[in-house]
């Protein structure tokens, strides 16, 4: 295997070579920042170019490339002056990760109109046949904004697990999505600690008119579940028909056959574990877990409750 | 590093230039660097080389090199080989870069490669304070994403069978990727779930399919999970005043809503996958109770005594 760091110093010179080509006198600075190399970095690379080209390998069939001062100069390697196409992989991540942000309705039109030539490059008459959307709920906008220029922000929040509702001021650091729901990654006041809130579940929010210093090195926007000494534990086995929630849930597996995958699975409610398990009905089997058969049997009792009456 | 870059220089100059299919025979005594004296090292060094090309994206193809088909030779096809300029000016590029900062994809965001082939672009990162896991398999989803670009089938097993598809497109939407498009033996276009695809593979020659014109791959996802199916009920459900806003909040266009004086909201909801629908419903504990149809109801019932 030839190592990454191989391919990627061939990637680059394989791009630089073609810009510096067909940008005669382009500067030395222009190309580091560009291409993201140090000044050293590219004399180094060109160093290289400088002894490759064709058989005879003598003057003539080597490539020139040097600095000039302050310039970087190439000749004799037309062969290169093309860039080469995008592997499928780096189209599909360019392409999703521009229309993603375009679809948020909040992106600069640069980034629409680089989308749409990039398309039309890479999908030629496929104009709607690849299609990322994030949806965002109403209040993403106004929590990135506020993120974005340091606002303390009110909201009204109603807890998931147990349904409580709060308002608290938080301090917003960023606003991220994963697995199709939003979240905003905040200092939370009320809490004195940070956190993350799911942005459908919350109802209001009011930019106050306090600010605070956005943070410079925020924690990754990642949605963590640190687990706890008072944390509700359960063991489950899922049928292969629930086998989903794996990919769903923070858990641990404990065992796995062809026919069912048991779990370990901690909540810091137990509602939250009972809630699940009626969801999945019979293709889950709760093996193990107190606080969770409770939570279970009193949600049941409510719901059966409820239910009780003749339509 | 440094001898395996230049030689791979060498090598793609020499290809390049060659106009012909050129034998490895050829590769090995004509280009500096291949030198080897034993032929089993020479042809584990080819061998990498050649990987590597590939996945800098670079088109190697093995033709023959005379009508009689005796010989065999590679090529680098200038047509495959090159990009097509898209045009982008610099502050598109930087605009691009961006994004692909924010978004990640298969666990992480897009590296500067990609950004690189399209003539680089002044890399201050950061600023956004917006990010996206669009979550996937990269290789899978990659591998979708060329047989929709170049129209290949692919096969996969899904739902308990083996299937074959041909990709009209491919979406993301509510946090899942979908392949779109009708199985071989049907009219019919479905969506398929990526993460609930096992073995997605292209098989076959390149443009095996034509996209009717027209289509519009977003519109074969739904928006709500029991908006997917093959049922056809229409559920009348009662929600609590409390939760109203959440339920309000998930239903979609095609609910009918109407509301009482203290809040609590009454919706008709088409549903097409009764399985999805209720344990939708369930994630109202007992704030909301399905009115009708009976079939509903009683699979809830059935549903919540089976739990545990």
């Amino acid at each position: 295997m030839s190592s990454p760091r191989t391919a990627r110093r061939l990637n680059r010179i394989l791009g630089m070579l073609p810009w510096v080509i067909a940008n005669p006198g382009a500067k030395v600075e222009e190309v580091c920042d560009r291409f993201g190399y140090t000044k050293r970095e590219l004399a180094a690379d060109l160093d290289l170019v400088f002894v490759c080209g064709l058989p005879g390998y003598g003057p003539g069939d080597l490539m020139v490339a040097y600095i000039d001062d302050d310039e970087v100069v190439v000749e004799l390697a037309d062969y290169f002056a093309a860039p080469v196409r995008l592997t499928a992989p780096e189209a599909l991540g360019l392409l999703a990760a521009g229309m993603a942000l375009v679809s948020t309705g909040q992106a600069p039109g640069a980034l629409e109109r680089a989308v749409e030539k990039l398309q039309s490059v890479v999908l030629p008459e496929g104009e709607d046949a690849f299609v990322v959307d994030l949806s965002e709920p109403e209040l993403v906008g106004r929590l990135r904004t506020a993120a974005g220029d340091g606002s303390v922000v009110r909201i009204t929040h109603t807890r998931l697990a147990g349904g409580e509702t709060t308002v608290r001021d938080i301090e917003p650091w960023s606003v991220f999505t994963t697995m199709g729901n939003w979240y905003v990654a905040a200092w939370c006041r009320l809490a004195g600690a940070e956190r993350v809130f799911r942005i459908d579940r919350i109802r209001a929010a009011e930019r106050t008119e306090e600010v605070f210093t956005p943070k410079t090195d925020p924690p990754p926007p990642v949605v963590r579940y640190t687990p706890s000494e008072e944390d509700a534990r359960a063991v489950i086995r899922l049928g292969s028909r629930a086998r989903w929630v794996v990919d769903y849930y923070p858990l641990e597996v404990l065992e796995e056959d062809a026919s069912s995958t048991t779990v370990r699975f901690s909540a810091s409610d137990p509602r939250v574990a009972a809630r699940l398990l009626l969801r999945l009905g019979d293709e889950a089997d709760l093996v193990d877990g107190k606080d969770v058969a409770t939570a279970l049997d009193a949600l049941r009792e409510e719901i059966l409750i409820r239910y009780d009456h003749e339509e | 590093m440094q001898n395996v870059v230049e030689r791979i220089l060498n090598l793609l100059a020499f290809l390049l230039t060659a106009e012909r299919p050129v034998t490895a025979h050829e590769i090995r005594t004509t280009v500096a660097g291949y030198d080897q004296s034993s032929d089993d090292a020479w042809r584990r060094m080819f061998e990498r080389d050649k990987e590597l090309l590939r996945n800098l994206g670079i088109p190697l193809e093995l033709r023959a090199t005379d009508a009689w088909e005796v010989e065999h030779g590679y090529v680098v096809p200038a047509a495959e080989y090159t990009l097509p300029d898209p045009g982008l000016t610099d502050e598109e590029r930087a605009a691009l870069w961006l994004a692909a900062h924010a978004v990640r994809l298969g666990g992480q965001a897009s590296g500067p490669e990609a950004l690189f082939k399209l003539g680089g672009a002044p890399m201050a990162a950061g600023g956004e304070p917006l990010a996206a896991d669009l979550g996937a398999e990269a290789g899978v989803l990659a591998e979708a994403f060329s047989a929709v670009a170049e129209h290949r089938l692919i096969r996969f097993d899904y739902a308990e069978r083996s299937r074959e598809v041909a990709p009209y497109g491919l979406v993301h939407r509510r946090g899942h990727w979908y392949v779109v498009g009708p199985e071989l033996s049907s009219s019919t276009v479905k969506a398929f779930r990526v993460d609930r695809a096992a073995g997605m593979k292209a098989v076959g020659a390149p443009g095996a399919f034509e996209r009717p014109s027209g289509f519009r791959a977003g519109d074969a996802i739904p928006e709500a999970a029991w908006e997917a199916g093959p049922e056809d009920l229409e559920a009348t459900v009662a929600f609590d005043a409390d939760i109203a806003w959440w339920a309000r909040r998930q239903l979609t266009g095609r609910a009918v809503v109407a509301e009482d004086d203290d809040g609590a909201i009454v919706a008709t909801i088409p549903v097409a996958n009764a399985d999805a629908f209720i344990g939708w419903v369930l994630s109202f504990d007992a704030s909301a109770e399905i009115i009708a149809p009976a079939e509903l109801r009683d699979g809830l019932l059935t549903r919540v005594r089976a739990a545990g």
